[in-house]
């Protein structure tokens, strides 16, 4: 007998209605204008919850603010400079209808924000966070957690993860707190048995074979290894991208930022840490303008070099996650994709 | 704008941006498209993608130049040879549409006997650019089934700017691209709601809807349904305004949300005139230099503080919405001025946007179905659009042109005001860059923008830097017979030997003290491409 | 005393006094600093070829290299060439201002593999700061072997760190070589790339650790001549520079190939920099 549950779908809105009322709940909302945005839940009666449609954000803002003051400073005199905490933030938060791709996303930010220093706002804010994962029965049009190794469905990481069965899911565990909370609220899980594990690996099997992209992401990572991608693909690549930092601000694995002072009075001021992305020329120059990136012949490279080659080195995987969303949202055509695909047709 | 209103009918974007994808061949003039207009850029390059062919004209080395399967580097303010020899290579080569031609255009002989009496070599000579790369751009613009053209401030900050734009309508009609889908004549407006403020009516001649304030029936609609006299003679220009000098013919002004101690040429001109106003009074959401000059600031509300539309270079009406109430002490435009007018004497009492927006649509025939609750919750509508039911316009002049039939205007090279010689030998060409917007109002106070490109820069031509001692972020002084400025220098190919360009967003770096004042006779619109200057390390 | 734990402040800075301020020439000068508190002070301590970040009011922060050795505890030198908006907000500091110190940063240079080893140190203007931490370490922790330091300035007026320079050379073992780009009246010493001083030299390449600090164009040609001499790369070592902003490896500003200069750096030998692709070497 399994560890794996079921729940019925009518019972989900009273089960998140329980979860309510001591976490905040963020999930994939449809708005008014037909845009569905991971978004929090003001009151579960007045809003559309879409679990049809990928989330055009991840949940990066979430645990990675775009703009997040650091501490503020003081400076009344020459001699008297000091530094002031910004107030803790909220308390816990439950992240329902999470897809593999941005729940492997918050794995990746795991490591970069904790692994080797321990970053204070993020550490807080994952520490007060339960991640519910929804498995992709029907992988969208740009989609390639295939090739990346992370999805449609995932087998660790979540606090608990879904999958659509028609009428019910099926509810897994992986970490503590998603036993916890089946525990808590027992009555609204039943055990799973053969038939609904059967038709969970059913609907994993279907998903797997609904993938319109063939992303051959592992041969572009090799030859990158392999020092075998031509100057043109920097070049090409470099002079179509438009500098407008989309690909960075939508990735839910982009983590890199930049930190500044904001004055606020004579005498005062907040550092202020905000997303950055390392296709701006500014990003690399230095005091003085010297740059040892040449925007127009190599401004795309750091990029794809630190998804599909570091972090290979480093981890021994990829940190693109296949979620598509900068293939929706890059319009000089320089996405990830489009350079594996460039990558993968040079012949060498 | 004013170019094709004589050989249109109407002035604005013929076809919508999405077309562009469409195109087979995409002729590019006086358009630094991915910098000025990412957008259109974007469309222009799945366009090549799937095939097409991209010609610019342009005397830098942009990025869309060097994109470009043919890059025409004429010399400044030549684009009517240029124009002109394609037209007459075309008509040799048999490549003119003759049906398109002989139904839906007229005065066409005017134009091929003023072609036909052309010198080609003479033509490459004023240009700088060689007769077989003008050769093959013709026949590849007139091979074309289905070809587009954008074109930008390049083509209209000049003297002869109406003159550049007719020549342009003439070489799409003469080759049938436009009228037909996927084809066309696209003006790409320099700001975001231009094309809106122009439908409005702010213009010295017109009314809403370009409906002429000198004719009768129009003026005396709009009297009607204002309940006021109205002047039957068109009022000033901007540049009449601004540089009437302290014996203008004006006492008093009202900018909103304009800059003209920046944005304008002639930079001293405007000082003097606005510092020997009695009154002026200026509305912005910043305190602009223009502003700084003032009796009287109103703070205005930015876009996300009020309601109302912006209209776009492809005649597309959409919402924008007030996401937070105005801040502090700001009101909006709409408010602003009511308050103002009924103080005045004359009161308006509009609810809302919404109401403003009916009375539009009541008195200004392309906005004849304009009204906000179609406009929600979509992208918007694309004039003209007559009535409610109307599901507006994606492409202009389909079956016929606004005028009725196309209007050949042969137009003859005007060279520009103020050209180059021995005391001051360089082209100045001033524009944009794609970090900052106009005077940098707004796009200065962004952290990440004013890292990426935080001030001024000449782009001067290395051969140029190694004869002046200049080099790559050294300080230049650069002098016209109007002004001076002090601005740093980046060595490029961008521009060539004997041009430089630069910005008009950079406050201290006020590039305007240097322009001329000369104009397009038609659209005033002043000659900000083309001055002489001087350079001298500092 | 607020228990906090120890990651709360990744990004807090700390005030820090100016005890001291050094002019070594018309562009650097050299700071003399002491964290306000006392008992912070007292224990903190780096090693030679790491940074600190530093805060100045309204600007931000940036990366200095430091350039005493941590065997004189209580104060530490960050010296400072003005080159932006903050190192001239900095220089306009005086003795009794404060600024914010985080630190220390970075991979040091490797000070137990420098023991038994005769030492050259070349180094260009600014280039002499962290390598001065290094000298004067290993001559406080009774390095007996010889030492040769080759300095060179744009001018004589130029020439920063002089009283360092003058001590060393008088120190036994220890020969100071200077020079100059352009000679001034007064001035009867080596003209010349600082490359020229090699001829006055004589060194053992297999017996040498070479650690060289300067403008990339002046490492370049040193690596050269290095090599001319038979150095092997993993004898020499140098400092890669990088604009940076977090200084603990996660912002990724100051990637350089696949390493992070402020974790992986700035310290780096040659021949790991060859391993790499880096800009400086490209040429």
């Amino acid at each position: 007998m399994t560890d794996k549950y079921v729940l019925k779908k009518d019972h989900l809105l009273p089960l998140l209605r329980k979860l309510k009322k001591n976490h905040r709940l963020i999930a994939p909302l449809q708005n008014r204008h037909g845009d569905t945005l991971f978004t929090e839940i003001d009151n579960l009666d007045n809003v559309r919850i879409d679990l049809e449609n990928q989330p055009q954000n991840s949940l990066k803002q979430f645990f990675f603010p775009q703009q997040e003051v650091l501490f503020t400073y003081n400076n009344p005199a020459r001699n008297s400079y000091h530094f002031e905490p910004v107030a803790e933030e909220s308390g816990p938060a439950l992240y329902f209808g999470v897809r593999s791709c941005d729940l492997s996303a918050i794995l990746y930010m795991d490591v970069v924000f904790l692994k080797d220093v321990k970053d204070p706002n993020y550490l807080q804010k994952r520490q007060n966070s339960i991640l519910v994962g929804l498995n992709c029965n029907t992988p969208f049009a740009n989609c390639f957690c295939n090739a990346t190794r992370n999805g449609p469905f995932l087998d660790f990481g979540f606090d608990l993860q879904l999958t659509d069965l028609g009428d019910r899911f099926l509810v897994e565990f992986d970490r503590s707190r998603g036993q916890e909370i089946i525990s808590e609220w027992r009555q609204f899980f039943s055990r799973a048995d053969d038939k609904d594990v059967k038709a969970q690996y059913q609907a994993f099997l279907e998903a797997r074979g609904k993938f319109s992209l063939q992303v051959h992401l592992d041969l572009a990572a090799r030859k990158l290894a392999d020092d075998k991608v031509p100057e043109s693909v920097w070049h090409e690549l470099s002079m179509r991208c438009q500098d407008c930092g989309g690909c960075a601000y939508i990735c839910p694995t982009c983590t890199c930022f930049t930190i500044r002072d904001q004055q606020t009075s004579d005498n005062e001021g907040e550092r202020i840490r905000s997303w950055d992305a390392c296709t701006f020329s500014g990003f690399t120059r230095m005091a003085g303008d010297h740059n040892p990136v040449d925007r127009q012949l190599r401004g795309i490279e750091q990029r794809f070099r630190h998804k599909l080659q570091f972090d290979v080195k480093k981890d021994n995987r990829p940190s693109c996650v296949g979620c598509g969303r900068c293939v929706n949202i890059c319009f000089g055509g320089t996405d990830i994709v489009r350079f594996i695909n460039m990558t993968c047709s040079e012949n060498i | 704008m004013a170019g094709l209103a004589t050989t249109f009918g109407s002035g604005a974007m013929t076809n919508s941006i999405n077309e562009i994808e469409n195109a087979q061949v995409i002729l590019v003039s006086g358009s630094n498209t991915s910098e000025a207009h990412p957008q259109v850029a974007r469309r222009i390059f799945t366009a090549m993608d799937r095939g097409a062919r991209l010609i610019v004209i342009d005397p830098r080395r942009t990025l869309m130049a060097r994109r470009a399967d043919i890059h025409l580097d004429l010399r400044p303010g030549t684009d009517i040879p240029l124009l002109n020899a394609m037209m007459r290579i075309i008509l040799d080569e048999n490549l003119a549409d003759d049906l398109f031609i002989e139904m839906r255009t007229e005065n066409f002989y005017d134009l091929r006997d003023m072609l036909f009496r052309i010198d080609l070599d003479e033509m490459a000579r004023i240009t700088g650019v060689d007769l077989a790369r003008i050769r093959s751009a013709a026949q590849l613009y007139g091979r074309a089934q289905k070809a587009v053209i954008c074109y930008c401030l390049g083509i209209t900050q000049h003297v002869c700017g109406t003159g550049n734009v007719q020549s342009i309508a003439n070489l799409a009609m003469m080759t049938g691209n436009v009228e037909k889908e996927d084809t066309g004549v696209d003006p790409l407006r320099g700001q975001n709601n231009v094309q809106g403020a122009c439908d409005m009516g702010a213009l010295p001649n017109v009314f809403p809807s370009y409906q002429q304030v000198d004719n009768d029936d129009y003026r005396e609609k709009f009297e009607r349904a204002w309940n006021v006299a109205l002047p039957a003679q068109p009022g000033l220009t901007l540049m009449q305004m601004t540089h009437g000098g302290k014996d203008g013919p004006l006492r008093a002004m009202f900018i909103m949300g304009e800059n003209p101690m920046l944005s304008d040429p002639v930079i001293d001109k405007v000082k003097e005139t606005l510092d020997n106003l009695e009154f002026l009074v200026v509305s912005d959401i910043f305190l602009t230099e223009t502003a700084q000059r003032a009796h009287l600031v109103l703070p205005a509300a930015s876009f996300a503080e009020k309601t109302g539309t912006f209209t776009n270079s492809e005649r597309r009406v959409q919402m924008v919405r007030r996401v937070i109430p105005p801040l502090e002490q700001s009101r909006t435009d709409a408010d602003i001025i009511m308050d103002l007018s009924g103080r005045l004497g004359y009161a308006m009492d509009y609810e809302n946007p919404a109401e403003i927006m009916e009375e539009i649509s009541l008195l200004a025939p392309i906005y004849g179905g304009m009204h906000h609750d179609r406009l929600e919750n979509s992208w918007g509508l694309q004039w003209p659009c007559w009535d409610r039911s109307h599901a507006g316009t994606p492409f202009l002049h389909k079956y016929y042109f606004t005028r009725g039939k196309g209007r050949f205007i042969p137009t003859v090279h005007e060279p520009p005001a103020e050209l180059p010689d021995d005391d001051y030998p360089f082209m100045l060409i001033t524009g944009r860059i794609y970090h900052q917007y106009h005077t940098g109002t707004m796009s200065r106070k962004s952290a990440l923008l004013s890292r990426e490109a935080g001030e001024a820069l000449l782009q001067l031509h290395p051969d140029d830097g190694r004869r002046l001692g200049v080099r790559g972020g050294d300080q230049v002084r650069m002098r016209s017979r109007r002004g001076e400025v002090l601005v740093k220098a980046q060595l490029t190919d961008t521009v060539k030997a004997g041009e430089v360009y630069t910005t008009f967003h950079f406050s201290e770096m006020p590039v305007n003290l240097l322009t001329t004042s000369a104009k397009d006779h038609f659209s005033q619109c002043p000659e900000y491409k083309i001055c002489a200057v001087h350079l001298e390390k500092v | 005393m607020i228990m906090q734990s120890p990651h709360k402040d990744l990004y807090w800075p700390k005030p820090a006094e100016i005890r001291e301020v050094i002019e070594e020439n018309s562009q650097i000068k050299t700071f003399v600093l002491a964290f306000v508190d006392r008992q912070y002070n007292a224990s903190f301590t780096y090693q030679p070829g790491q940074f600190m970040m530093v805060s100045v009011p309204h600007c931000g922060e940036a990366p200095i290299s430091v350039s005493s050795t941590p065997m004189n505890a209580g104060a530490i030198h960050l010296s400072v060439r003005r080159a932006g908006g903050l190192t001239a907000a900095l220089h306009d500091m005086k003795k009794g201002d404060v600024v914010g110190l985080r630190g220390p940063y970075g991979r040091p240079f490797p000070m137990a593999s420098l023991t038994d080893r005769d030492l050259l140190f070349v180094a260009g203007g600014i280039g002499l700061a962290p390598l001065r931490s290094v000298i004067n370490t290993c001559l406080a922790t009774g390095h007996d072997r010889r030492i040769t330091i080759l300095y060179g300035s744009r001018t004589p007026s130029d020439i920063a760190f002089k009283k360092d320079l003058t001590t060393w050379g008088q120190t036994a073992k220890v020969s100071c070589l200077l020079t100059v780009d352009r000679s001034e009246p007064g001035w009867d010493g080596e003209v010349g790339l600082v490359t020229s001083l090699f001829e006055h030299c004589s060194l053992d390449p297999d017996e040498t650790k070479a650690l060289v600090c300067g403008p990339p164009m002046m490492i370049r040609a040193v690596l050269a001549e290095l090599a001319h001499r038979g150095f092997a790369d993993e004898n020499i070592i140098t400092t890669m520079e990088r604009h940076m902003k977090c200084g603990v490896g996660i912002c990724r500003h100051c990637h350089m190939d696949d390493k992070l200069v402020c974790k992986d750096g700035p310290v780096f030998t040659l021949e790991e920099l060859k391993r790499l692709n880096v800009f400086e070497l490209r040429g």
